[in-house]
């Protein structure tokens, strides 16, 4: 008999379904993967087995017997516990009232010894990979991303439950956090426990799962042993069988002539979390930056669109002097910036679709007045070239899933062409068939002549789809991989062993 | 893992003055305070003598207790824009009270038990309106504040009824040679201290923090944000106790100037109005540097059609100031 049973739950906000039929049986002592593009309804799913989304239809069973959830309160009570996406952390408390906020020790007074003795059994699961400054006591607003999604798997963790959810856990963690919490979630399984697990990276769904479950579309599509499928099965499952996929192979390498003209160059940058960064770009390539996840990827670029500027070092455009002082004067200039995190970087929340495309226009252009019609005749182009699924140009950005919300950010970038695009983990978080048309513009982009720069926590990302790939770490670029060396074990090995010199 | 090894020490340094305002976010306030009290020592020496110190925590009390009340619902991301409103039908009905059942002691102590419950029923008013029935707080509370002021004017339509003599001179008097506002002062602050380490103080902070986190997460949401507001109202009716103790009469419009005083003290005191973060001590301070400021406009000389005008300037420089340097500082 299954653990947990979830027989045709259904949700629907407003004018969309965002579950219509959700089935999902998991037992005990399984790792269960839950896997479906961005919009198909897993987290809600999810949600609604830990109580924070209360189904319209369906039913729940918990060890056979059906089950009401009247809230997140109930859902631990009865041993489920979840690991949240978008995390559900209260900055401002300390990583040990964070880890046991819904369980704090003591009566009427908390008790501080027994509360951080208590969290300490969690971030000692994790003893050498926190990285620095992570210890109970420190205040969640100042850690890292990846340190955030740590605090936020072990109170999923410290519920203890029977039943435990992970919607996206790895997403900001790298390599040797994400080996630590599958090692530690493979001990859970062995000890009877039913995991529930969300990721869109296929190497570790198979590298961890016992079954997998699809949806598609809000509805359960197949339940599948992974020793009986295969990643092609299971992505045809997904996006309903004819889409193209992102290539799983070293895509030909734009031969870049030799004459092609440089239109970044980069030399000597240093700011906060990088040193001595040197680079050169040319017209029509695609410059991947590869590396373990935190290792100054993300703030180099962000210093080159001057958000901060960076400390010291030279960057050329286009043969003249470029000052990244603001991300103004680089937008100017002809830079366009995409961030992989969305809410903080990209989406203006609760604004129409159009307001969303144009704002980069409106600044390029100096508008002070503009009218609607000419504004969606220019957006119109853009968001075709991504297919970008909306239903009118009114609708408020949130009413579309995250990988067209991504899709929208960047089309804003396409309605006056920059020169230099730098991508920071743009696809952080979207699913697979937003993924292909994502590439396949950027590609297109690239062989019309603008010089692209990609940072990707995904290795097949960078293979499939960068001419080049600089390897960084601890902050500085330690290899480049040109041609026949663009290979997945040359990478690993290049992120892994330029760790250890470092 | 190695990170930027050349910045490193520029940014530990900075890294402490920052944990040193996240630890104790009141210290813009508490250099704010002290300056106040050395120019209020310029221009009249004897208001910083333990005469003087002792009026000034006198008059000031009731509104440190209220400043104390607003920040238990401003942790959670709440306001209470009736926290005066309870003080006026506190103040009232306790006198009331205590006048109807004789004015001796027994009447004074059985008069200061029904001032709780009515604090308490107050805020649980509040709570049930705000977190229960889910309006808004700002909105909700200033009607409830109405309905407090109504219920005041019913229970003592005219201003002037005196309190019992065994209560104001208790409050205003000495025992063993010390001044009772000084113990008073001291229960508050071993009560402080105790409350900051309850659950529900922690809890309060998180549901401000990120509520629907704090959902998320298996909190009691609104039993919480209700905690809050009936520990607004307890407060509430303690401060009202001490303006009770100060005017030594009823007066069911006392306290509703003190509302916005209560807001701006905390937020003088480095609570976030967001919720979330901040401290109580922070508030106490905050009500502090608000009277400070009223004694000093006085001192100074300031002419009486002036002193409004004056005093507004000096809150909100009190203000930026504290902004500034914990901008500085979180940077």
């Amino acid at each position: 008999m299954a653990r947990l049973v979830a027989k045709a739950v259904s949700k629907t906000y407003g004018a969309t379904k965002a579950l219509r039929r959700g089935d999902l049986e998991v037992e005990a002592g399984e790792v269960h993967v839950l896997i479906g593009s961005n919009g198909s309804g897993k987290s809600t799913l999810c949600k609604i087995v830990a109580g924070s989304v209360r189904p319209d239809g369906g039913q729940l069973l918990l060890e056979g017997r059906p089950m009401t959830v009247s809230g997140p309160e109930a859902a631990r009570k009865l041993g489920i516990g979840i690991f949240y996406q978008e995390l559900s952390l209260a900055a401002h408390r300390s990583v040990a009232e964070n880890i046991l906020l819904s369980d704090l020790p003591g009566g009427l007074f908390v008790n501080r010894g027994a509360l951080n003795a208590k969290a300490q059994r969690y971030i000692d699961l994790f003893q050498g990979v926190t990285g620095d400054d992570f210890h109970a006591d420190a205040t969640v607003e100042t850690l890292r991303p990846d340190q955030r999604q740590l605090v936020e798997i072990m109170k999923a963790l410290s519920s203890e439950a029977p039943v435990l959810i992970f919607d996206e856990p790895t997403s900001a963690l790298d390599r040797a956090q994400v080996d630590r919490f599958f090692e530690i979630l493979r001990r859970l399984k062995d000890d009877g426990r039913s995991i529930v697990f969300i990721s869109h990276r296929m190497d570790e769904i198979f590298a961890l799962g016992d079954r997998v479950t699809v949806i598609r579309d809000g509805e359960t599509v197949a339940t599948k042993r992974i020793a009986e499928t295969d990643p092609a099965e299971v992505i045809r499952l997904m996006v309903g069988g004819e889409e193209t996929l992102v290539a799983a192979e070293p895509h030909q390498p734009t031969v870049v002539a030799a004459t092609a003209k440089t239109v970044l160059a980069v030399s000597g940058l240093s700011g906060a979390g990088f040193r001595d960064v040197s680079f050169n770009v040319a017209a029509g390539e695609i410059l991947g930056l590869g590396g373990l996840h935190g290792q100054g990827q993300s703030t180099v670029l962000r210093a080159l669109f001057g958000a901060p500027s960076p400390t010291s070092g030279s960057v050329q455009l286009n043969g003249a002097t470029l000052n990244p002082s603001s991300p103004r004067a680089t937008i100017g200039r002809g830079l366009a910036y995409v961030s992989g995190d969305r809410r903080r970087d990209g989406v203006i929340s609760g604004r129409p679709i159009l307001e969303n495309v144009t704002p980069i226009h409106a600044v390029k252009q100096r508008l002070a007045l503009a009218s609607p019609s000419a504004l969606r005749a220019k957006a119109k182009p853009a968001l075709e070239a991504l297919r970008t699924k909306f239903a009118t140009f009114n609708h408020p950005i949130s009413s579309l899933s995250g990988g067209n919300q991504q899709k929208i950010v960047i089309a804003r970038w396409l309605i006056d062409r920059p020169d230099v695009l730098l991508l920071d983990d743009p696809t952080k978080g979207i699913d697979l068939s937003a993924k292909t048309d994502l590439f396949q513009l950027i590609r297109k982009l690239a062989a019309e002549g603008m010089a692209i720069v990609l940072y990707s926590s995904e290795d097949a990302e960078l293979l499939g789809n960068a001419d080049r790939i600089l390897v960084f770490n601890g902050g500085r670029i330690t290899r480049e991989l040109t041609g026949e060396q663009r290979t997945r074990f040359n990478l690993y090995q290049a992120a892994y062993e330029a760790g250890e010199a470092a | 893992m190695t990170t930027d090894l050349v910045a490193a020490p520029h940014k530990r340094q900075a890294h402490g003055l920052k944990r040193a305002i996240e630890r104790f976010p009141f210290l813009p306030a508490l250099i704010i305070l002290v300056a106040l009290l050395v120019l209020n020592g310029v221009y009249q020496p004897r208001s910083v003598s333990f005469v003087g110190i002792t009026g000034l925590v006198k008059t000031y009390l009731a509104l440190m207790l209220l400043a104390v009340a607003q920040t238990y619902v401003i942790y959670a991301g709440d306001i209470d824009l009736s926290a005066g409103a309870i003080v006026s039908l506190v103040n009232v009905t306790i006198i009331t009270a205590m006048t109807a059942l004789g004015g001796d002691t027994g009447a004074v102590i059985a008069g200061l038990g029904i001032g709780l419950a009515v604090g308490l029923a107050c805020g649980v008013v509040n709570g049930i309106v705000v977190a229960a029935l889910r309006l808004q707080a700002i909105v909700a509370t200033f009607a409830t504040s109405i309905f407090f002021t109504g219920l005041a004017l019913y229970v003592m339509p005219v201003a002037g009824t005196p309190a019992p003599t065994a209560f104001w001179r208790t409050y205003g008097g000495r025992i063993l040679d010390i001044p009772f506002v000084l113990y008073a002062v001291i229960i508050l602050a071993v009560l402080l201290v105790v409350l900051a380490r309850t659950k529900l103080a922690v809890r309060l902070l998180s549901v401000g923090d990120d509520q629907q986190a704090a959902y998320q997460s298996g909190l009691p949401v609104t039993r919480i944000r209700l905690q809050g507001y009936a520990l607004c109202g307890l407060f509430a009716a303690l401060a009202a106790f001490c303006i009770t103790g100060d005017t030594a009469s009823g007066d069911p419009l006392v306290g509703g100037k003190m509302t916005l005083n209560s807001v701006a003290a905390v937020v003088l005191g480095g609570t976030a109005l967001a919720g979330g973060f901040g401290t109580v001590t922070g508030s106490v301070i905050g009500a502090l540097i608000i009277g400070l400021i009223g004694s000093l406009v006085f001192f100074v000389g300031t002419p009486s059609e002036w002193q409004n005008l004056v005093q507004g300037v000096a809150i909100l420089m009190a203000l930026m100031a504290g902004i500034l340097v914990g901008r500085r500082a979180r940077r």
